[in-house]
């Protein structure tokens, strides 16, 4: 991508503020404390609405810090760039029967591993599969005094040390820019199906049986009508189911019990959390002395997407 | 210490504060023998509001504490040298069970166990199981994430912790969550910091419910390479058992040779404990893959477990693997690394290629599905030449796994035991950032000082102290 896709209103990074490697973003961090300029960081820049009015006239990209720099398909594990998109993951994984089971609302094609990782969104899989929280083993980034942080490991196992990567998933990028992450992968159910179900109005009883049940689905979701319409006796859910070939099979009878189903194409699910929108955590924040401290000792200049959160000035 | 110990006397009581060294001497150690710290002074209270007062007059008297469960811990994280020893083994109420919910709140002193047990009857378990899991408590789990064979499958102890109210060391009451509604993830960042950060009053676990079905399998291998080998199988095609672990002979010979025989082939090099679960539906296919998978990778024989008693032996074995080796010497190191599971046979060799050049004698007992090793050398520490190869072998082990892209511990924590390695495996920079995430939780260092994090990597702490004793004269 050069800079002149970049179509999005907002300060449109310079040449020197789309770092394709961990110490050229620290420069950047370290200029910026330099300058006392606020940065607002990006991935694809395609979410930019979602918390308070961030501060900062100059942008940092982790678009190109891009790619899969190591992946070894029988450790199930990936190590690629902040910048990498959902979409490339997807199609390097597949290959070997696995993913990447985040998911999260937006699109593939955009959605970069960093931003998903930065704010923490999950998908429909999350409870199945786990979530940004669990799935990301470690990673590196640069924070506020400019210090490459490289945190946790590969390995799918790991307590060596105090847990900088989960205080930094979900941070929103305001204790440290992530510039690359270290994945936990899945393997792709053996079979998958997707279907719809009705279930009445006001009565969820056979449907919430079912998902807690033994035969449970990897995910479902409530279908919603794009326009208003009047109220109706009956709602519909998207449900996904995998597993193995028996298991399928199972789940698919103990859904059709739960009410009239209909069989969708196997992506409609997905396709239908790409367009759910993510909780407004960033709108939400909670700031008490705790998080304060935190902030003030990863990012002491509040440099790194200022008032994002709607901290105290 | 003696005004300490008289303000902590008045508030627990005469016979819950100790403080004469023959009485202090069963807390010199943890499950890990060769460390050993004597504490100054120890009190347990009885009650939550016993322990934030405790905290608060601890905090007063500027005095550094460890906080200890049942002391079953394997890296010296819990031992207290010449300071205050807060033990929380006395607050063991289960506060409430919500089946619907699936959660369950507990005070910190609750055995691990003892939760799944009184959890039993809604149908609902907790499923991280440490081999201690029959002692150690639910606090300690929390202070080192504690991990077990099934959390190959259901997550370590940070993925079933919902909320958390804790003390920081400075007194001062707040509840953790995972920052899902707005908020950063301060428990995730609590959980797992060694008793470093703060003392946990409450804590708030998932349930989760008891599988459909369980199959476990007994695989009896004639080399350990085709075991690990089974394993990466497994892993890679895709199959995600409840559990997957390893012996090897010198093993299974102190397994067999206990209490706690298990039935595993004496002659065998090495036996996979695979243990499939959930729904009935599909779980046969599951297990016929993996006694595939074994036989392809040279399986001489593969058991199935007939009964839950035989289950429960075969399981009672592997668990109670390190209590066996007792037989073997007075001292036992227990290792605990990490390694990229495709190379788990490559690592194995190196292992017992260090082994025998050191002439210690290795018996590898692991979670072989997470990659997660436990080499462990039974030796006699009053040894001095003994012990001076135990700890050489041991620093080349460690050396070896972080050089093949591992980490030196995947459940039991730094502690004291750890600390050397740690320059090893993070740059001075991401050392210092822990450093400050401490200080958000404890800028004064009194709680587990010198433990998880060499002192030294942390650049600003000279400059830390000074700035705390102006702001809080």
């Amino acid at each position: 991508m050069t800079r002149d896709n970049w179509t999005f209103d907002f300060p449109r990074p310079a040449d020197g503020d789309l770092p394709r490697t961990a110490a050229e973003a620290a420069s950047v961090v370290r200029d910026a404390i330099d300058a006392q300029q606020g940065l607002r960081l990006a991935g694809s820049g395609t979410w930019l609405e979602a918390g308070h009015p961030v501060r900062a006239r100059r942008t940092m990209s982790m678009r190109l810090m891009a790619g899969i720099t190591s992946y070894n398909p029988a450790d199930l594990t990936l190590t690629c760039g902040a910048g990498t998109t959902l979409a490339e993951l997807k199609e390097a994984t597949r290959a070997h029967g696995q993913w990447c089971p985040l998911a999260p609302p937006g699109f593939d094609l955009v959605n970069t591993i960093g931003a998903t990782a930065a704010a923490a969104v999950e998908g429909p899989y999350a409870a199945t599969f786990g979530r940004p929280r669990s799935l990301v083993l470690g990673l590196e980034c640069v924070d506020g005094t400019g210090r490459i942080i490289a945190a946790g490991g590969r390995v799918v196992k790991n307590v060596a040390g105090f847990d900088l990567t989960r205080t930094m998933i979900g941070a929103w990028g305001t204790l440290g820019a992530i510039t690359q992450v270290h994945l936990r992968l899945r393997a792709l159910p053996a079979a998958t199906e997707c279907w719809s179900v009705r279930v009445d109005r006001g009565d969820r009883t056979r449907l919430d049986a079912y998902l807690r049940g033994p035969l449970a689905p990897l995910a479902c979701m409530k279908a919603v009508p794009p326009v208003q319409l009047p109220p109706r006796e009956d709602e519909w859910h998207m449900v996904q189911i995998g597993g193995n070939t028996a298991f399928v099979a199972a789940s698919r009878a103990a859904l059709r019990a739960v009410g009239e189903t209909v069989p969708q194409h196997e992506t409609a699910l997905d396709a239908l959390a790409g367009l759910h929108r993510p909780p407004a955590r960033a709108l939400q924040w909670r700031w008490d002395a705790l998080s304060l401290r935190l902030r003030d000792r990863f990012d002491p200049h509040h440099i790194l997407n200022p008032g994002l959160l709607g901290e105290p000035a | 210490m003696n005004a300490l110990a008289e303000e902590l006397r008045r508030l627990v009581g005469d016979a819950h504060v100790l403080a004469r060294p023959t009485q202090l001497l069963v807390y010199r150690s943890d499950a890990l023998p060769g460390l050993q710290r004597d504490p100054g002074l120890a009190v347990f209270p009885g009650t939550r509001e016993e322990l934030i007062a405790v905290v608060r007059v601890l905090a007063a008297h500027g005095a550094p504490f460890v906080t200890r469960g049942a002391g079953t811990g394997l890296s010296g994280g819990a031992l207290a040298d010449g300071i205050t020893l807060l033990g929380v083994h006395r607050l063991k109420r289960i506060i409430d069970i919500d089946p619907v919910a699936r959660t369950a709140t507990v005070e910190p002193g609750v055995v691990n166990a003892l939760l799944t047990k009184a959890a039993a009857p809604h149908g609902l378990h907790y499923a991280p199981d440490p081999s201690s899991q029959t002692a150690c408590t639910i606090g300690g789990n929390i202070a080192e994430n504690a991990g077990g064979p099934h959390c190959l499958k259901y997550g370590v102890t940070l993925d079933h912790v919902v909320r958390a109210t804790i003390a920081l060391p400075d007194g001062e009451v707040l509840t953790l969550d995972r920052g899902d509604h707005g908020g950063y993830d301060l428990l995730g960042a609590f959980v797992g910091s060694e008793g470093c950060f703060g003392v946990v009053v409450d804590v708030t676990v998932r349930l989760m419910p008891d599988p459909e079905a369980v199959i476990t399998l007994l695989a009896d291998f004639t080399s350990v390479r085709a075991a690990a080998d089974a394993t990466s199988l497994i892993v890679a095609a895709g199959i995600l058992p409840a559990a997957l672990e390893l012996m090897d002979r010198p093993t299974i010979e102190a397994v067999e040779s206990s209490i706690y025989a298990a039935g595993y082939p004496r002659d065998a090099a090495a036996v996979l404990l695979v243990e499939v679960d959930g729904p009935a539906a599909g779980l046969d296919d599951d297990a016929a893959a993996v006694e595939r998978l074994c036989r392809e990778s040279g399986a001489r024989d593969v058991r199935v477990a007939r009964d839950p008693a035989e289950r429960a032996r075969l399981w009672q074995g592997r668990k109670k693997a390190f209590g066996a080796m007792g037989r073997i010497s007075p001292h036992l190191v227990v290792q605990d690394a990490v390694v990229p599971r495709s190379r788990l046979a490559e690592l194995l060799d190196s292992i017992a290629a260090i082994g025998e050049k050191h002439r210690v004698r290795i018996c590898n007992v692991f979670h072989a599905g997470d990659g997660n090793l436990h080499p462990n050398i039974p030796y006699d520490a009053h040894d001095a030449d003994e012990s001076a190869r135990v700890h050489a072998a041991m620093r080349e082990i460690m050396a070896t796994c972080i050089a093949a892209g591992g980490t030196i511990t995947g459940e039991h924590g730094v502690g004291l035991d750890k600390l050397e390695y740690m320059e090893q495996l993070f740059t001075a920079d991401t050392l210092d950032a822990m450093c400050s995430l401490r200080d958000v939780f404890d800028p004064a260092r009194r709680a587990n000082p010198g433990k998880t994090v060499p002192v030294r990597s942390c650049r600003e702490w000279h400059a830390a102290v000074s700035a705390r004793s102006v702001a809080g004269a």
